[in-house]
């Protein structure tokens, strides 16, 4: 074809875009992902039956700030490398803001109980499975993250997928929290944390071959 | 129309708010700029640039989303042209010399310096052939005189004159006033 063609073709469809278009599809590609992990929750593992009452306490808040802040971080990330010149990334250091205040809670935690405690209150009921399901839960919202970097401009993949990664993982842990009925903060810094290490180096992996264009 | 960055960022901001007719008039100028990019970078058939420059199009088309308002659109292509450049060579599968790799990855000003070389060739369509040829030569292509002087066939003392020549016509006409 022409170029000139093609720039003609091009610009029949010149649709108004909106300044904060990238943060709308990524938001829309994790929204999307975290649904489908809701529904596969609620028809597997099922809700925690005291989800409410959960709600109304302390622990529950703790668990969803830690993940819901380090998906905030992950997104910030994730929204520079989906442009083209995203020569240095800013606010790396965000992302270790909620890992170190969920470190503080942590240790008022273990100085408040009894040291013979210490090692149940640390394994929980299910630190065998945690990991792992966080791990499969973020594999639709990586999906949907692919999905929202097909009309975005990746240029340093590695970077855009282990960020891709990260916020896929940390949004999977805040959906795992609907099932998940640990309350200790020392649990979920740990073995949440695993998980969502986990689905990060899946995307550090896969997003040189998957984020190309 | 002059092709620099206020005007190609003024035309992008107004393509992005929906306006095709400045939508258009960018890609079309961002044609020769894509152009000058790749023939000095990619070493091949004149298909290779042109296969290169409508790719190109094509990204800074349909990602156009990606760009952000606040930053330098030029740096903006740029960067998308040095992407498909590298995914190019990729995908022919063929090994670049490493001081030719680290040229391209460098990002040093590329848009700084094509958009100067416009102006430059601009310049100097305004001169007589042969002065223009002797300045190319001798201050942008970095030739000594000897060798612009054997290239074109002519003594030394012409090259000198011409360069002389013509960089003091050019001095004239960059400090007139502009119309």
């Amino acid at each position: 074809m022409k170029t000139d063609d093609l720039i003609l073709s091009l610009a029949r469809d010149t649709r108004p875009i909106r300044r904060d278009a990238i943060r709308r599809r990524i938001a829309a590609g994790l929204i999307a992902g975290g649904i489908v992990s809701a529904v596969f929750i609620a028809f597997s593992i099922g809700l925690r039956p005291d989800l409410w009452l959960a709600m109304q306490g302390a622990a529950f808040w703790i668990k969803w700030g830690y993940t819901l802040s380090l998906s905030a971080a992950a997104m910030a990330m994730t929204v520079q490398l989906a442009r083209p010149d995203s020569d240095r990334v800013r606010g790396l250091w965000l992302t270790a803001v909620p890992v170190i205040l969920l470190a503080g809670i942590g240790l008022i935690e273990l100085a408040l109980t009894p040291r013979a405690d210490w090692l149940a209150m640390w394994l929980g009921h299910s630190w065998q499975a945690c990991p792992l399901i966080v791990f499969t839960l973020s594999i639709p919202i990586f999906g949907g993250l692919l999905w929202s970097f097909r009309s975005l401009a990746p240029t340093r993949l590695r970077a855009a997928g282990a960020a891709a990664g990260l916020l896929a993982g940390a949004f999977s842990a805040t959906i795992y929290c609907i099932h998940c009925p640990e309350v200790s903060a020392v649990f979920v810094l740990t073995w949440y944390s695993l998980g969502i290490l986990l689905t990060t180096l899946l995307g550090t992996l896969l997003g040189p071959r998957l984020l190309r264009w | 129309m002059r092709t620099n960055e206020d005007v190609l960022r003024g035309l992008m901001i107004d393509g992005l708010d929906g306006d095709a007719a400045a939508h258009t008039t960018l890609l079309r100028l961002l044609v020769p700029l894509l152009r000058g990019f790749y023939r000095r970078r990619v070493r091949g058939a004149d298909d290779d640039v042109e296969d290169l420059v409508q790719e190109t199009l094509i990204a800074v088309h349909t990602r156009r989303a990606t760009y952000d308002w606040d930053r330098a659109f030029t740096a903006w292509v740029f960067a998308i042209a040095r992407y498909k450049m590298v995914d190019h060579f990729r995908r022919a599968g063929r090994l670049r010399p490493i001081d030719d790799l680290e040229e391209t990855l460098i990002a040093d000003d590329f848009e700084a310096a094509a958009i100067a070389r416009l102006d430059i060739d601009d310049l100097l369509a305004g001169l007589p052939p042969k002065q223009a040829r002797m300045i190319r030569a001798t201050r942008i292509d970095g030739l000594s005189v000897a060798e612009a002087a054997s290239a074109d066939g002519i003594g030394e003392s012409d090259v000198k004159i011409s360069v002389h020549r013509g960089l003091k016509a050019l001095i004239a006409r960059v400090q007139r006033p502009a119309q």
